[in-house]
């Protein structure tokens, strides 16, 4: 076993790599041995890897349905104890379980905004940056109308149009999240494009989607991936303000943000019910903040080691 | 939006600084009186319009109507602005005599001319509350002899048949009979809109007090009327502001920010009951809870599914916890206290009976339906228990949430599947409720008389003639039994879900005396309240 490792370990890290595969695979493992030096970084990783497990198995783990009420009259607002470990809410619904659950909801938003968001922005900016001219000029003026609006003006604005709902408030989430990734990338490019070895792709008569594809998204990523690890806790504050506002995910779902609304007119005497959702917004917003720090760090190529 | 974000954010933070430093104190002033209310189904302030809870009820303070009624005894009533009336021999006239010597706020005189104008204006504007005074046949083109001033100080009130006498004078104690200064509106007329335009933001009236400012989602603001003719109020001013959230309120109530808090849930009631600052008031409201089932959808329009919908509301449950204090069950469409009142609820939660109706209605898997919420506590939480008590029969509702303007447009549009709302009388005799879930006239979309039942699309051929028989019945116990027949019938296959009759419960700071909470909405009055 040890012996498996140590051989798997010198493999990755070889100086000589074989093949193109074990480069990168080796770059990644240089990467994630930089990352675990730094303790804050890996806590935020344990965060997002338990958000993962949580939403993977909340079905396995909950204690009770997240949507059906219990007995109103001997259920409700229950504090937190041995058969409702997080208590029970107004409508006598396990909180516990609605917290799990609400974690799928929660990582749900974030993967999708992340997929639809991130190619967006590097389309648009790396295509801006790479030509240069009037496609620059265009593409970003457009930009710059979206970075005028506050974030979540503009998501609240998107929702009303399309109307409530937890898929309108991922594609309003979305709309709003590209145009720091567009900025990022068409700076990288700009910095990359006149180099040398662009130059020398484009004498072999390389076309610009394959310039475009092959040497310039794949070096733009690493800062972008970085942007978007760190935006992430932004996203979902998003999503649990839309569904704070009644804009977002609509009752019975077990989002967070809906049941912080739902809990805020009973914070005085039946604290748990706003509570426990706000505390788990909270810990994953750290989470993923801290290790968007870390990745940074890691990855950043011009960062001083 | 983004606006209201921030300005609920600032609210957030001042509270915040509010509740760290307790030395912070902050007394209304002693001829003041602020309340902490939900005022966002405010539409329009003009008589002929408004039809609202918080719009009758500020009608109810600032306007004056020809007649009232005694509030401990409905039965019992007297003249306002009229000082006299008689009915013709052939039961068809009403002619009334004006009290003279009596001036609006304006400083105008008022006269037979100014109630004729009122009166006829609520009929030409032809908003939703006219067909409380069409009802009696007037219609756009009859109404100049309709409604007729005799003299300066006398008018007649002719109507189509000879209704049950009670039955119109009760009609004309409601807020679209208002007077309304004839002078001063058509001073600002604009287009032929009869000064509609400006007097949905400002006041011609004539009561205890003026309404000096409305500013939407934000504040309401009475002063004293110093031309009133009866006794002047004791408050200079009486201040509503807009409080959505009822923990709010209740934090402003204890600070002594606001003197009455209006929308506590029963959670709060509880906990505020200890203390010694703070006196609880309630009283039976003639308003229902129900539920309106849109026969455009054709699910709804199954008469097995609305009968199965009745069977799937866990009434007693909600009434105990959601709804403590605040409401008792009630399936009849007539409120406890009305005449010919039915109060026995023949429905109670039962999951089986409705699945068997499902499936007798071929849709024994249930089906899919929007609800469309108002916002604003106990409306949210009873849809959510409704949501799911339904589930439990595989009735899937999805909640479309909104301001109290926007679910009440897209109801009066018939725009919606299931509907939750609160509906209270427009005046005290049986008909008025008996007319809006009973009877239909016309069911297309640009109707003029858009009672609930045409809101729900229900056509009611056999119903609504036994409702037009039932006004003109002047034996009170034959008339009862007309109107206990058409509850019975409207339970059982009418498009509503009556549910609960409301107990309206207000928090005072304990210095707070004499505000009256009457039996409607319109009877909210702070005329006579003071504040030692």
């Amino acid at each position: 076993m040890a012996g498996t490792s140590s051989s798997l370990a010198a493999w990755l890290t070889t100086a000589e790599p074989q093949s193109r595969a074990q480069a990168r695979l080796g770059h990644a493992w240089q990467g994630f041995r930089r990352l675990s030096r730094n303790p804050t970084a890996m806590a935020g990783l344990a965060i997002v890897v338990l958000l993962i497990f949580v939403a993977v198995f909340a079905p396995l783990l909950a204690t009770h349905s997240p949507i059906a009420s219990g007995d109103l009259r001997t259920e409700r607002l229950l504090p937190p104890g041995p058969v409702f470990w997080l208590g029970t809410d107004d409508q006598a619904r396990d909180i516990y379980s609605r917290l799990l659950y609400g974690s799928r909801l929660t990582l749900a938003v974030v993967i999708l905004v992340s997929v639809i968001a991130t190619p967006i922005g590097l389309a648009i900016g790396t295509i801006s940056g790479y030509f240069g001219g009037w496609i620059d000029r265009i593409l970003m003026r457009i930009t710059d109308i979206f970075l005028a609006f506050p974030r979540l003006v503009l998501a609240l604005a998107f929702v009303a149009a399309l109307g409530p709902g937890i898929e309108n408030a991922i594609i309003a989430i979305a709309i709003t999240a590209w145009p720091p990734y567009a900025r990022l990338a068409r700076a990288e490019t700009l910095t990359i494009r006149n180099s040398d070895f662009i130059h020398a792709v484009r004498l072999q008569g390389g076309s610009s989607l394959r310039i475009l594809l092959k040497h310039i998204v794949p070096l733009c990523l690493s800062s972008v991936t970085v942007r978007v690890t760190l935006d992430m806790a932004g996203i979902i504050l998003t999503a649990a303000g839309l569904g704070f506002l009644g804009l977002g995910a609509q009752p019975p779902t077990p989002e967070w943000g809906t049941m912080i609304a739902q809990g805020r007119r009973f914070l005085m005497d039946q604290w748990w019910v706003a509570a426990v959702p706000g505390i788990a917004i909270f810990v994953v917003s750290l989470g993923f903040n801290l290790l968007g720090d870390g990745l940074r760090d890691a990855l950043d190529p011009k960062a001083a080691r | 939006m983004g606006l209201a974000f921030v300005s609920r954010g600032l609210a957030a933070a001042v509270f915040a600084v509010a509740l760290a430093s307790s030395s912070v104190f902050a007394a209304t002033p002693k001829d003041t009186l602020v309340q902490a209310w939900q005022i966002d189904d405010i539409i329009s302030l003009d008589p002929a319009e408004l039809f609202e809870f918080s719009t009758t009820e500020i009608a109810g303070n600032t306007y004056e109507r020809l007649i009232g009624y005694d509030l401990d005894d409905v039965s019992k009533m007297f003249g306002v602005v009229a000082e006299s009336w008689t009915v013709s021999d052939d039961g068809k006239t009403i002619s009334f005599k004006i009290r003279e010597g009596r001036k609006f706020a304006s400083g105008n005189p008022i006269t037979a001319a100014d109630v004729e104008f009122s009166l006829q204006r609520a009929v030409l504007l032809d908003k939703s509350p006219a067909f409380i005074i069409t009802q009696f046949g007037i219609t756009k083109d009859n109404v100049k002899d309709a409604i007729k001033a005799t003299g300066d100080y006398t008018l007649d009130f002719t109507m189509d048949r000879p209704y049950a006498p009670s039955f119109a004078l009760y009609a004309l104690t409601s807020s679209v009979a208002s007077v309304v200064d004839k002078k001063l509106v058509l001073e600002h007329e604009a287009d032929g809109d009869l000064g509609n335009g400006w007097l949905k933001t400002h006041y011609a009236g004539s009561g205890p007090f003026t309404i000096r400012d409305w500013r939407a989602n934000e504040v309401v603001v009475l002063e004293r009327n110093p031309n009133f003719s009866g006794t002047p109020t004791p408050l200079s001013r009486v201040i509503y502001r807009h409080i959505p959230e009822t923990a709010t309120q209740r934090i402003l109530l204890e600070k002594g920010d606001v003197d009455i808090a209006r929308n506590l849930g029963p959670e709060q009631i509880t906990a505020l009951s200890g203390n010694p600052d703070i006196k609880i008031q309630r009283a039976p409201k003639g308003t229902l809870y129900y539920l309106g089932l849109n026969q455009k959808n054709p699910n709804l329009a199954k008469p097995e599914v609305r009968e199965a919908l009745k069977y799937l509301v866990d009434y007693s449950a909600i009434v105990d916890t959601i709804m403590k204090d605040q409401a008792s069950v009630h399936q009849a469409f007539l409120p406890k206290g009305f005449l010919g009142a039915v109060n026995d609820n023949p429905y109670a939660l039962d999951v089986d009976k409705a699945k068997a109706l499902l499936a007798k209605a071929g849709l024994p898997d249930g089906f899919t339906v929007t609800m469309d919420v108002r916002s604003t506590q106990p409306i949210t939480g009873v849809a959510e228990a409704i949501q799911s008590s339904f589930a439990k029969a595989g009735v899937k509702v999805e909640i479309i949430p909104g301001d109290g303007k926007q679910t009440l447009t897209k109801y009066r549009a018939r725009a919606h599947d299931i509907y939750i709302g609160d509906w209270g009388s427009d005046y005290q005799d049986p008909h008025s409720n008996a007319q809006t879930f009973a009877s239909n006239p016309d069911n297309k979309d640009d109707a003029s008389s858009k009672t609930l039942a045409w809101r729900n699309a229900w056509p009611t051929p056999v119903l609504g003639p036994e409702v037009g028989a039932a006004i003109l019945e002047r034996d009170p116990a034959k008339r009862a039994a007309l109107y206990e027949k058409l509850q019975r019938d409207v339970m059982a296959d009418g498009p509503f879900v009556i549910m609960f009759q409301k107990t309206e419960s207000a928090a005072l700071r304990s210095n707070v005396q004499g505000f009256i909470m009457g039996p409607s909405f319109d009877n909210n009055l702070a005329t006579s309240t003071s504040k030692d």
